[in-house]
Protein backbone atom coordinates (compact mmCIF):
# COMPACT_ATOMS: atom_id res chain seq x y z
CA UNK A 1 0.00 0.00 0.00
CA UNK A 2 1.53 3.35 -1.16
CA UNK A 3 1.31 6.65 1.12
CA UNK A 4 -1.08 8.36 -1.82
CA UNK A 5 -3.70 5.62 -1.29
CA UNK A 6 -3.33 5.56 2.51
CA UNK A 7 -6.76 4.51 3.97
CA UNK A 8 -7.97 6.94 6.57
CA UNK A 9 -10.10 5.27 9.33
CA UNK A 10 -12.10 7.38 11.93
CA UNK A 11 -12.17 5.64 15.59
CA UNK A 12 -15.16 7.09 17.54
CA UNK A 13 -15.04 5.68 21.28
CA UNK A 14 -14.76 7.16 24.16
CA UNK A 15 -12.19 4.92 26.43
CA UNK A 16 -9.01 6.48 25.52
CA UNK A 17 -7.15 3.17 25.98
CA UNK A 18 -9.06 1.31 23.64
CA UNK A 19 -9.30 4.13 20.93
CA UNK A 20 -5.58 4.18 21.22
CA UNK A 21 -5.12 0.32 20.67
CA UNK A 22 -7.00 0.45 17.81
CA UNK A 23 -5.08 3.27 16.79
CA UNK A 24 -2.19 1.25 17.01
CA UNK A 25 -2.87 -1.82 15.77
CA UNK A 26 -4.86 -0.04 12.35
CA UNK A 27 -1.65 2.29 12.44
CA UNK A 28 0.68 -0.71 11.89
CA UNK A 29 -1.79 -2.09 8.99
CA UNK A 30 -0.46 0.68 6.94
CA UNK A 31 -3.81 3.39 7.65
CA UNK A 32 -3.78 6.74 8.71
CA UNK A 33 -5.87 7.16 12.10
CA UNK A 34 -7.73 9.73 13.95
CA UNK A 35 -9.60 9.24 16.91
CA UNK A 36 -13.09 11.33 18.13
CA UNK A 37 -13.94 10.56 21.88
CA UNK A 38 -17.14 11.81 21.32
CA UNK A 39 -20.67 11.95 19.12
CA UNK A 40 -20.21 15.78 18.15
CA UNK A 41 -16.38 15.53 17.80
CA UNK A 42 -17.12 12.52 15.79
CA UNK A 43 -19.29 14.16 13.22
CA UNK A 44 -17.24 17.00 13.04
CA UNK A 45 -14.60 15.01 11.87
CA UNK A 46 -15.84 12.74 10.10
CA UNK A 47 -17.21 15.94 7.82
CA UNK A 48 -13.21 17.30 8.12
CA UNK A 49 -11.33 14.46 7.68
CA UNK A 50 -13.85 12.53 5.13
CA UNK A 51 -12.58 9.31 5.86
CA UNK A 52 -12.76 5.96 3.98
CA UNK A 53 -14.43 3.87 7.17
CA UNK A 54 -15.60 4.57 10.70
CA UNK A 55 -15.11 2.40 13.81
CA UNK A 56 -17.67 3.32 16.02
CA UNK A 57 -18.95 2.93 19.43
CA UNK A 58 -22.67 3.00 20.65
CA UNK A 59 -22.51 4.38 24.65
CA UNK A 60 -20.89 7.72 23.62
CA UNK A 61 -20.91 10.75 25.56
CA UNK A 62 -23.02 13.68 24.46
CA UNK A 63 -24.86 11.77 21.42
CA UNK A 64 -24.61 8.51 21.02
CA UNK A 65 -23.18 6.12 18.60
CA UNK A 66 -26.81 5.35 16.72
CA UNK A 67 -28.09 8.70 16.38
CA UNK A 68 -23.91 9.66 15.14
CA UNK A 69 -24.77 6.25 13.11
CA UNK A 70 -28.48 7.88 11.67
CA UNK A 71 -26.99 11.04 11.01
CA UNK A 72 -24.16 10.08 8.84
CA UNK A 73 -26.35 7.86 6.85
CA UNK A 74 -28.91 11.08 6.64
CA UNK A 75 -25.67 12.29 3.91
CA UNK A 76 -23.90 9.42 3.07
CA UNK A 77 -25.52 5.70 2.62
CA UNK A 78 -22.54 4.06 1.48
CA UNK A 79 -19.19 5.08 3.98
CA UNK A 80 -18.58 2.08 5.54
CA UNK A 81 -18.99 1.83 9.67
CA UNK A 82 -18.29 -1.09 11.58
CA UNK A 83 -19.79 -0.78 15.12
CA UNK A 84 -17.45 -2.40 18.30
CA UNK A 85 -19.93 -2.01 21.39
CA UNK A 86 -19.75 -3.57 24.99
CA UNK A 87 -23.89 -4.05 23.51
CA UNK A 88 -23.36 -7.54 22.31
CA UNK A 89 -27.04 -8.61 22.30
CA UNK A 90 -28.72 -9.41 19.31
CA UNK A 91 -31.54 -6.82 19.80
CA UNK A 92 -28.73 -4.29 19.90
CA UNK A 93 -27.20 -5.89 16.46
CA UNK A 94 -30.64 -5.90 14.94
CA UNK A 95 -30.84 -2.32 15.96
CA UNK A 96 -27.37 -1.07 14.71
CA UNK A 97 -28.28 -2.83 10.95
CA UNK A 98 -31.49 -1.70 10.96
CA UNK A 99 -30.35 2.31 10.84
CA UNK A 100 -27.55 0.81 8.27
CA UNK A 101 -24.35 -0.05 10.15
CA UNK A 102 -22.18 -2.42 7.94
CA UNK A 103 -20.79 -4.68 10.54
CA UNK A 104 -21.01 -5.33 13.95
CA UNK A 105 -18.52 -6.27 16.65
CA UNK A 106 -19.16 -6.79 20.43
CA UNK A 107 -16.94 -5.92 22.73
CA UNK A 108 -14.22 -8.10 23.82
CA UNK A 109 -13.26 -8.36 20.16
CA UNK A 110 -10.46 -10.35 19.20
CA UNK A 111 -7.58 -8.65 17.47
CA UNK A 112 -7.48 -10.37 14.09
CA UNK A 113 -11.26 -10.77 13.86
CA UNK A 114 -11.63 -6.63 14.02
CA UNK A 115 -8.59 -6.19 11.47
CA UNK A 116 -9.96 -8.50 9.07
CA UNK A 117 -13.94 -6.98 9.38
CA UNK A 118 -12.13 -3.44 8.49
CA UNK A 119 -9.39 -5.00 5.76
CA UNK A 120 -12.72 -6.42 3.89
CA UNK A 121 -15.17 -3.35 4.41
CA UNK A 122 -12.58 -1.28 2.94
CA UNK A 123 -11.80 -3.96 0.53
CA UNK A 124 -15.41 -3.48 -0.70
CA UNK A 125 -15.63 -0.23 -0.91
CA UNK A 126 -12.60 0.16 -3.27
CA UNK A 127 -15.25 -1.78 -5.32
CA UNK A 128 -17.92 0.83 -5.64
CA UNK A 129 -15.47 3.51 -6.17
CA UNK A 130 -14.14 1.65 -9.31
CA UNK A 131 -17.61 1.25 -10.15
CA UNK A 132 -18.15 5.11 -9.44
CA UNK A 133 -16.10 5.64 -12.87
CA UNK A 134 -17.62 3.74 -14.99
CA UNK A 135 -21.44 4.63 -14.51
CA UNK A 136 -21.24 7.95 -12.88
CA UNK A 137 -23.65 9.20 -9.94
CA UNK A 138 -26.09 6.25 -9.82
CA UNK A 139 -25.97 6.47 -5.86
CA UNK A 140 -29.11 8.46 -4.84
CA UNK A 141 -31.74 5.39 -4.35
CA UNK A 142 -34.44 8.66 -4.04
CA UNK A 143 -34.02 11.53 -5.83
CA UNK A 144 -37.71 12.52 -5.62
CA UNK A 145 -40.55 12.05 -2.77
CA UNK A 146 -43.95 13.12 -3.62
CA UNK A 147 -46.22 13.83 -0.35
CA UNK A 148 -49.86 14.99 -1.08
CA UNK A 149 -49.60 17.87 -3.60
CA UNK A 150 -45.57 18.29 -2.60
CA UNK A 151 -42.42 17.24 -4.89
CA UNK A 152 -39.24 16.72 -3.31
CA UNK A 153 -36.12 16.83 -5.49
CA UNK A 154 -33.01 15.49 -3.19
CA UNK A 155 -30.43 16.68 -6.44
CA UNK A 156 -31.53 20.07 -7.19
CA UNK A 157 -32.64 20.54 -3.22
CA UNK A 158 -36.03 22.18 -4.67
CA UNK A 159 -40.01 21.60 -3.58
CA UNK A 160 -42.55 21.85 -5.88
CA UNK A 161 -45.29 22.90 -3.89
CA UNK A 162 -48.80 24.73 -3.34
CA UNK A 163 -46.62 28.25 -3.20
CA UNK A 164 -44.19 27.07 -6.28
CA UNK A 165 -40.90 26.31 -5.97
CA UNK A 166 -39.23 26.51 -3.05
CA UNK A 167 -34.99 25.82 -2.68
CA UNK A 168 -34.23 24.36 0.16
CA UNK A 169 -31.07 24.83 1.92
CA UNK A 170 -28.94 21.84 3.42
CA UNK A 171 -30.30 21.30 6.89
CA UNK A 172 -34.40 21.55 5.78
CA UNK A 173 -32.98 18.49 2.89
CA UNK A 174 -31.30 16.78 6.05
CA UNK A 175 -34.10 17.00 8.49
CA UNK A 176 -36.56 15.97 5.53
CA UNK A 177 -34.90 13.36 4.87
CA UNK A 178 -34.44 12.58 8.37
CA UNK A 179 -38.24 12.70 8.87
CA UNK A 180 -39.05 10.74 5.43
CA UNK A 181 -37.05 8.01 6.59
CA UNK A 182 -38.98 7.88 9.93
CA UNK A 183 -42.29 8.11 8.56
CA UNK A 184 -45.40 7.32 10.56
CA UNK A 185 -42.69 7.16 13.39
CA UNK A 186 -42.44 10.14 16.25
CA UNK A 187 -39.43 11.50 16.50
CA UNK A 188 -38.57 13.83 19.86
CA UNK A 189 -36.88 16.92 19.37
CA UNK A 190 -34.02 16.12 21.24
CA UNK A 191 -33.33 13.13 18.49
CA UNK A 192 -34.29 15.66 15.83
CA UNK A 193 -31.17 17.99 17.50
CA UNK A 194 -28.92 14.86 17.92
CA UNK A 195 -29.59 13.45 14.33
CA UNK A 196 -30.46 16.46 12.16
CA UNK A 197 -27.99 18.73 13.78
CA UNK A 198 -25.18 16.70 15.68
CA UNK A 199 -26.19 18.36 18.60
CA UNK A 200 -24.38 21.37 19.59
CA UNK A 201 -25.28 22.43 23.86
CA UNK A 202 -25.94 26.24 22.08
CA UNK A 203 -28.60 24.81 19.81
CA UNK A 204 -32.44 24.88 21.53
CA UNK A 205 -34.68 22.76 20.75
CA UNK A 206 -36.96 25.81 19.70
CA UNK A 207 -34.21 25.69 16.70
CA UNK A 208 -36.83 22.55 15.64
CA UNK A 209 -39.81 24.08 16.19
CA UNK A 210 -38.69 26.72 14.02
CA UNK A 211 -37.87 24.35 11.22
CA UNK A 212 -40.91 22.76 11.44
CA UNK A 213 -43.11 26.54 11.23
CA UNK A 214 -41.06 26.90 7.72
CA UNK A 215 -42.18 23.09 6.88
CA UNK A 216 -45.48 23.86 7.54
CA UNK A 217 -45.92 26.94 5.35
CA UNK A 218 -43.99 25.25 2.50
CA UNK A 219 -46.36 21.75 2.41
CA UNK A 220 -49.06 22.53 4.79
CA UNK A 221 -52.77 23.45 2.89
CA UNK A 222 -53.02 25.35 6.35
CA UNK A 223 -50.43 25.63 8.48
CA UNK A 224 -52.18 25.98 11.75
CA UNK A 225 -54.09 22.76 11.39
CA UNK A 226 -50.99 20.40 10.31
CA UNK A 227 -51.59 17.49 8.18
CA UNK A 228 -48.10 15.94 7.32
CA UNK A 229 -46.00 17.67 10.20
CA UNK A 230 -47.52 16.92 13.06
CA UNK A 231 -47.20 17.83 16.82
CA UNK A 232 -47.11 15.47 19.48
CA UNK A 233 -47.67 16.53 22.88
CA UNK A 234 -44.72 16.28 25.22
CA UNK A 235 -43.18 13.85 22.69
CA UNK A 236 -42.12 16.20 19.35
CA UNK A 237 -42.94 15.54 15.70
CA UNK A 238 -44.48 13.14 13.50
CA UNK A 239 -44.57 13.29 9.54
CA UNK A 240 -47.08 10.51 8.43
CA UNK A 241 -49.04 10.90 4.61
CA UNK A 242 -51.37 8.61 2.59
CA UNK B 1 -40.79 -6.96 28.92
CA UNK B 2 -44.23 -4.80 30.25
CA UNK B 3 -44.17 -2.79 26.92
CA UNK B 4 -44.50 -5.30 24.62
CA UNK B 5 -47.28 -6.81 26.18
CA UNK B 6 -51.33 -5.46 25.68
CA UNK B 7 -52.75 -2.83 27.52
CA UNK B 8 -55.08 -5.01 29.01
CA UNK B 9 -52.60 -7.29 30.44
CA UNK B 10 -51.20 -3.87 32.18
CA UNK B 11 -51.19 -4.38 35.92
CA UNK B 12 -53.59 -1.41 36.86
CA UNK B 13 -55.53 -1.91 34.42
CA UNK B 14 -55.92 -5.46 36.25
CA UNK B 15 -55.95 -4.07 39.41
CA UNK B 16 -58.47 -1.27 38.74
CA UNK B 17 -60.80 -3.84 36.89
CA UNK B 18 -60.51 -6.55 39.79
CA UNK B 19 -61.32 -3.75 42.31
CA UNK B 20 -64.23 -2.73 39.87
CA UNK B 21 -65.93 -6.25 39.72
CA UNK B 22 -65.95 -6.77 43.27
CA UNK B 23 -67.87 -3.98 43.73
CA UNK B 24 -70.49 -4.63 41.18
CA UNK B 25 -70.49 -8.06 42.77
CA UNK B 26 -70.53 -6.70 46.00
CA UNK B 27 -73.50 -4.85 44.70
CA UNK B 28 -75.45 -7.26 43.08
CA UNK B 29 -75.28 -9.92 45.81
CA UNK B 30 -77.32 -7.58 48.11
CA UNK B 31 -79.73 -6.46 45.32
CA UNK B 32 -80.58 -9.89 45.32
CA UNK B 33 -80.59 -11.20 48.22
CA UNK B 34 -82.78 -8.17 49.36
CA UNK B 35 -84.62 -9.00 46.54
CA UNK B 36 -85.23 -12.76 47.40
CA UNK B 37 -85.95 -11.93 51.26
CA UNK B 38 -88.61 -9.09 50.46
CA UNK B 39 -90.40 -11.78 47.72
CA UNK B 40 -89.96 -14.21 50.86
CA UNK B 41 -91.71 -11.86 52.75
CA UNK B 42 -94.65 -11.20 50.11
CA UNK B 43 -94.79 -14.97 49.84
CA UNK B 44 -95.09 -15.82 53.99
CA UNK B 45 -97.49 -13.10 54.18
CA UNK B 46 -99.51 -14.61 51.70
CA UNK B 47 -99.54 -18.00 52.84
CA UNK B 48 -99.83 -16.88 56.63
CA UNK B 49 -96.75 -19.03 57.41
CA UNK B 50 -94.67 -18.55 60.61
CA UNK B 51 -91.78 -15.51 59.90
CA UNK B 52 -89.83 -16.30 63.25
CA UNK B 53 -89.58 -20.31 61.28
CA UNK B 54 -87.78 -18.68 57.78
CA UNK B 55 -86.89 -15.30 59.22
CA UNK B 56 -83.88 -16.53 61.53
CA UNK B 57 -80.87 -14.46 59.51
CA UNK B 58 -81.17 -10.71 59.60
CA UNK B 59 -80.53 -8.72 56.54
CA UNK B 60 -78.01 -6.39 58.04
CA UNK B 61 -75.73 -9.45 59.32
CA UNK B 62 -75.94 -11.26 56.29
CA UNK B 63 -75.02 -7.69 54.39
CA UNK B 64 -71.81 -7.15 56.86
CA UNK B 65 -70.81 -10.33 56.56
CA UNK B 66 -70.51 -10.23 53.06
CA UNK B 67 -68.96 -6.75 53.12
CA UNK B 68 -66.08 -8.12 55.51
CA UNK B 69 -65.29 -10.43 53.34
CA UNK B 70 -65.05 -7.86 49.90
CA UNK B 71 -63.03 -6.38 51.86
CA UNK B 72 -60.83 -9.15 52.86
CA UNK B 73 -60.63 -10.22 49.01
CA UNK B 74 -60.20 -6.37 48.09
CA UNK B 75 -56.82 -5.80 50.95
CA UNK B 76 -55.65 -9.88 49.37
CA UNK B 77 -55.55 -8.02 45.68
CA UNK B 78 -54.18 -4.64 46.71
CA UNK B 79 -51.10 -6.65 48.86
CA UNK B 80 -50.57 -8.76 45.95
CA UNK B 81 -50.60 -5.39 43.35
CA UNK B 82 -48.13 -3.93 45.77
CA UNK B 83 -46.06 -6.99 45.34
CA UNK B 84 -45.95 -7.04 42.04
CA UNK B 85 -45.21 -3.58 41.34
CA UNK B 86 -42.45 -4.68 43.49
CA UNK B 87 -41.19 -6.37 41.27
CA UNK B 88 -41.49 -4.64 38.05
CA UNK B 89 -39.49 -1.89 39.88
CA UNK B 90 -36.55 -4.90 41.31
CA UNK B 91 -36.99 -6.32 37.88
CA UNK B 92 -36.14 -2.61 36.24
CA UNK B 93 -33.16 -1.81 38.68
CA UNK B 94 -31.79 -5.42 37.76
CA UNK B 95 -32.42 -4.34 33.85
CA UNK B 96 -30.42 -0.83 34.90
CA UNK B 97 -27.70 -2.42 37.01
CA UNK B 98 -26.67 -5.44 34.13
CA UNK B 99 -26.86 -2.21 30.89
CA UNK B 100 -24.67 0.09 33.12
CA UNK B 101 -22.28 -2.61 34.89
CA UNK B 102 -21.52 -4.07 31.67
CA UNK B 103 -20.33 -1.30 30.16
CA UNK B 104 -17.97 -1.03 32.84
CA UNK B 105 -16.92 -4.11 33.16
CA UNK B 106 -16.58 -4.64 29.65
CA UNK B 107 -14.24 -1.72 28.84
CA UNK B 108 -11.69 -2.60 30.53
CA UNK B 109 -11.28 -6.51 29.90
CA UNK B 110 -11.37 -5.16 25.75
CA UNK B 111 -8.97 -2.80 26.43
CA UNK B 112 -6.55 -5.29 28.19
CA UNK B 113 -7.57 -7.95 25.61
CA UNK B 114 -6.66 -5.56 23.11
CA UNK B 115 -3.10 -4.73 24.69
CA UNK B 116 -2.30 -8.53 25.34
CA UNK B 117 -3.20 -9.52 21.60
CA UNK B 118 -0.90 -6.56 20.09
CA UNK B 119 2.02 -7.54 22.54
CA UNK B 120 1.13 -11.29 21.11
CA UNK B 121 1.41 -10.11 17.32
CA UNK B 122 3.90 -7.37 17.33
CA UNK B 123 7.20 -6.92 18.89
CA UNK B 124 7.28 -3.01 20.00
CA UNK B 125 10.35 -1.03 20.95
CA UNK B 126 10.74 -0.90 24.68
CA UNK B 127 9.23 2.77 24.93
CA UNK B 128 5.82 1.69 23.72
CA UNK B 129 5.45 -1.29 25.58
CA UNK B 130 6.06 0.60 28.82
CA UNK B 131 3.19 2.72 27.67
CA UNK B 132 0.73 0.11 26.75
CA UNK B 133 1.68 -1.45 30.31
CA UNK B 134 1.02 1.13 32.05
CA UNK B 135 -2.45 1.14 30.26
CA UNK B 136 -3.34 -1.88 31.08
CA UNK B 137 -2.01 -1.66 34.54
CA UNK B 138 -5.02 1.32 34.70
CA UNK B 139 -7.58 -1.25 33.08
CA UNK B 140 -6.70 -3.72 35.81
CA UNK B 141 -7.20 -1.20 38.69
CA UNK B 142 -10.75 -0.20 36.80
CA UNK B 143 -11.60 -3.45 37.49
CA UNK B 144 -10.42 -4.14 40.91
CA UNK B 145 -12.52 -0.76 41.35
CA UNK B 146 -15.56 -2.35 39.93
CA UNK B 147 -15.78 -5.29 41.82
CA UNK B 148 -14.67 -3.57 45.31
CA UNK B 149 -17.73 -1.21 44.85
CA UNK B 150 -20.16 -4.11 44.56
CA UNK B 151 -18.28 -6.15 46.91
CA UNK B 152 -18.18 -2.80 49.18
CA UNK B 153 -22.14 -2.38 48.21
CA UNK B 154 -23.08 -5.93 49.69
CA UNK B 155 -20.69 -5.06 52.73
CA UNK B 156 -22.54 -1.87 53.65
CA UNK B 157 -25.90 -3.37 52.94
CA UNK B 158 -25.12 -6.21 55.44
CA UNK B 159 -23.81 -4.00 58.19
CA UNK B 160 -20.49 -6.36 57.55
CA UNK B 161 -17.91 -3.76 57.33
CA UNK B 162 -13.85 -3.95 58.06
CA UNK B 163 -12.07 -1.47 60.48
CA UNK B 164 -13.00 0.24 63.57
CA UNK B 165 -14.54 2.82 64.33
CA UNK B 166 -11.54 5.98 65.64
CA UNK B 167 -12.28 9.61 66.37
CA UNK B 168 -10.29 11.66 64.00
CA UNK B 169 -10.36 15.34 62.68
CA UNK B 170 -13.20 15.34 59.36
CA UNK B 171 -11.25 18.61 58.17
CA UNK B 172 -7.85 16.20 58.23
CA UNK B 173 -9.19 13.01 56.69
CA UNK B 174 -10.48 15.13 53.94
CA UNK B 175 -7.38 16.98 53.13
CA UNK B 176 -5.50 13.78 53.51
CA UNK B 177 -7.54 11.91 51.03
CA UNK B 178 -7.62 15.06 48.31
CA UNK B 179 -3.55 14.62 48.79
CA UNK B 180 -3.28 11.16 48.97
CA UNK B 181 -5.49 10.69 45.74
CA UNK B 182 -4.29 14.07 43.60
CA UNK B 183 -3.36 11.58 40.78
CA UNK B 184 -7.06 11.60 40.50
CA UNK B 185 -8.09 15.00 40.36
CA UNK B 186 -5.22 16.34 37.69
CA UNK B 187 -6.78 18.68 36.02
CA UNK B 188 -9.30 19.59 38.42
CA UNK B 189 -9.74 22.21 41.29
CA UNK B 190 -10.79 21.07 44.87
CA UNK B 191 -10.82 23.73 47.73
CA UNK B 192 -11.70 23.08 51.32
CA UNK B 193 -12.80 26.18 53.02
CA UNK B 194 -13.43 25.91 57.02
CA UNK B 195 -14.51 29.45 57.68
CA UNK B 196 -14.72 28.17 61.56
CA UNK B 197 -10.78 27.13 61.47
CA UNK B 198 -11.56 24.70 63.71
CA UNK B 199 -10.91 20.64 64.06
CA UNK B 200 -14.17 18.46 63.87
CA UNK B 201 -13.41 15.62 65.83
CA UNK B 202 -16.00 12.72 64.56
CA UNK B 203 -16.34 8.86 65.43
CA UNK B 204 -15.79 7.40 61.55
CA UNK B 205 -15.51 4.11 60.06
CA UNK B 206 -11.94 5.90 58.18
CA UNK B 207 -12.21 3.27 55.23
CA UNK B 208 -16.23 4.01 54.61
CA UNK B 209 -16.04 7.40 55.30
CA UNK B 210 -12.72 7.58 52.58
CA UNK B 211 -15.74 5.80 49.76
CA UNK B 212 -17.81 8.54 50.62
CA UNK B 213 -15.54 10.96 49.90
CA UNK B 214 -14.39 8.98 46.91
CA UNK B 215 -18.09 8.82 45.17
CA UNK B 216 -18.89 12.55 45.63
CA UNK B 217 -15.98 13.51 44.15
CA UNK B 218 -15.55 11.41 41.33
CA UNK B 219 -19.20 11.96 40.58
CA UNK B 220 -18.33 15.97 40.63
CA UNK B 221 -15.77 15.72 38.22
CA UNK B 222 -17.63 12.80 36.20
CA UNK B 223 -20.49 14.51 35.51
CA UNK B 224 -18.82 17.56 34.45
CA UNK B 225 -18.91 19.28 31.43
CA UNK B 226 -16.77 22.85 32.80
CA UNK B 227 -12.70 23.24 31.64
CA UNK B 228 -11.51 23.16 35.12
CA UNK B 229 -13.83 21.16 36.97
CA UNK B 230 -13.80 22.33 40.39
CA UNK B 231 -15.11 21.68 43.84
CA UNK B 232 -15.71 23.38 46.54
CA UNK B 233 -15.83 21.45 49.92
CA UNK B 234 -16.80 23.63 53.50
CA UNK B 235 -17.31 22.58 56.60
CA UNK B 236 -20.21 24.98 58.53
CA UNK B 237 -20.87 24.14 61.99
CA UNK B 238 -24.59 24.81 62.43
CA UNK B 239 -26.54 24.67 66.50
CA UNK B 240 -26.21 20.51 66.48
CA UNK B 241 -25.24 19.63 63.26
CA UNK B 242 -22.48 19.88 60.93
CA UNK B 243 -22.87 20.58 57.33
CA UNK B 244 -20.16 19.38 54.69
CA UNK B 245 -20.79 20.84 51.51
CA UNK B 246 -19.83 19.26 48.06
CA UNK B 247 -19.91 22.06 45.75
CA UNK B 248 -19.09 21.31 42.46
CA UNK B 249 -19.90 23.41 38.60
CA UNK B 250 -20.94 20.35 37.26
CA UNK B 251 -23.71 19.59 34.81
CA UNK B 252 -26.33 19.61 38.10
CA UNK B 253 -29.41 17.91 38.39
CA UNK B 254 -32.60 18.26 37.20
CA UNK B 255 -35.64 18.95 39.82
CA UNK B 256 -37.61 16.23 38.79
CA UNK B 257 -33.97 13.70 39.80
CA UNK B 258 -32.78 15.31 42.88
CA UNK B 259 -34.81 12.55 45.16
CA UNK B 260 -33.81 9.53 42.93
CA UNK B 261 -30.59 9.75 42.22
CA UNK B 262 -29.60 8.49 45.81
CA UNK B 263 -31.64 5.00 44.56
CA UNK B 264 -29.93 2.13 44.22
CA UNK B 265 -28.71 1.46 40.75
CA UNK B 266 -30.52 4.39 39.51
CA UNK B 267 -28.90 6.62 36.90
CA UNK B 268 -29.84 9.83 35.75
CA UNK B 269 -31.53 9.79 31.95
CA UNK B 270 -33.75 6.68 30.49
CA UNK B 271 -32.23 3.24 30.57
CA UNK B 272 -31.96 2.71 27.08
CA UNK B 273 -29.98 6.35 27.12
CA UNK B 274 -26.97 5.07 25.38
CA UNK B 275 -24.97 7.97 27.00
CA UNK B 276 -25.42 6.95 30.26
CA UNK B 277 -22.51 6.04 32.69
CA UNK B 278 -21.94 4.72 35.76
CA UNK B 279 -23.58 1.73 37.73
CA UNK B 280 -25.83 3.87 40.08
CA UNK B 281 -24.11 2.51 43.08
CA UNK B 282 -22.22 5.68 44.07
CA UNK B 283 -24.58 7.46 45.87
CA UNK B 284 -26.34 5.12 47.36
CA UNK B 285 -23.46 3.75 48.93
CA UNK B 286 -23.00 7.43 50.47
CA UNK B 287 -26.23 8.01 51.25
CA UNK B 288 -25.76 4.00 53.48
CA UNK B 289 -22.65 5.16 54.61
CA UNK B 290 -23.66 8.55 55.86
CA UNK B 291 -26.40 6.52 57.66
CA UNK B 292 -23.98 4.09 59.51
CA UNK B 293 -21.96 7.40 60.72
CA UNK B 294 -25.78 8.47 61.88
CA UNK B 295 -25.85 11.01 59.47
CA UNK B 296 -27.60 12.21 56.54
CA UNK B 297 -26.70 13.25 52.71
CA UNK B 298 -29.14 15.56 50.51
CA UNK B 299 -28.64 16.91 46.74
CA UNK B 300 -29.60 20.46 45.73
CA UNK B 301 -29.32 22.39 42.25
CA UNK B 302 -30.36 25.13 40.69
CA UNK B 303 -31.18 23.02 37.58
CA UNK B 304 -29.29 21.26 34.71
CA UNK B 305 -25.83 22.86 34.08
CA UNK B 306 -25.63 24.91 37.18
CA UNK B 307 -23.45 22.47 39.34
CA UNK B 308 -25.17 20.61 42.17
CA UNK B 309 -24.34 20.99 46.11
CA UNK B 310 -24.25 17.50 48.07
CA UNK B 311 -24.18 17.76 51.68
CA UNK B 312 -23.01 15.48 54.27
CA UNK B 313 -25.28 16.73 58.01
CA UNK B 314 -23.64 14.53 60.69
CA UNK B 315 -25.02 15.46 64.41
CA UNK B 316 -22.02 17.59 65.83
CA UNK B 317 -22.11 18.76 69.76
CA UNK B 318 -20.19 22.27 69.79
CA UNK B 319 -19.85 21.42 73.40
CA UNK B 320 -17.18 19.19 73.01
CA UNK B 321 -14.99 22.15 72.07
CA UNK B 322 -11.20 21.45 72.60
Amino acid sequence: MNNAEKKKILIVEDDAHIAEGMKLNLSLQGYTVFIAPDGPSGLQQWKELNPDLIVLDIMLPHIDGISVLRSIRLEDERIPILIVSAKGETDDKIKGLSFGVDDYLAKPFHLDEFLLRVERLLTKVSWYRNDDLNNARLDTVAETYSFGENRINFTTHTAQCKCGVVILTEQEVKLLKLFIANRGKPLSRQKLLEIGWGYSRNTTTRTVDNFIVRFRRYFEDNPHEPVYFKSIRSIGYLFSHD
Amino acid sequence: MIDRTKWFFHPIFIFIFSIVALATSLVLYIYWYVEVSTGLETMVRKFNLDTSQIFTPQTWVVIMILSILVGIILAGIFIIFVYNQKLVQLYRMQHNFINNFTHELKTPVTSLHLYLETFQKHELPRDDQLKYIRFMIQDVNRLADNTGRILNLARVESRNYEGKFVTSDLVTIVEQFCNDNDHLFRNCAITIHNPSDRSFPYRINPLLFEMLIMNLLTNAIKYNESDIPAVDITFLPQRRSLYINFEDNGIGIDKSEIKKVFRKFYQVGLSDNMTAKGSGIGLYLVQNIAKIHKGTVNARSKGVGQGSIFTVVLPFKPEKKQ
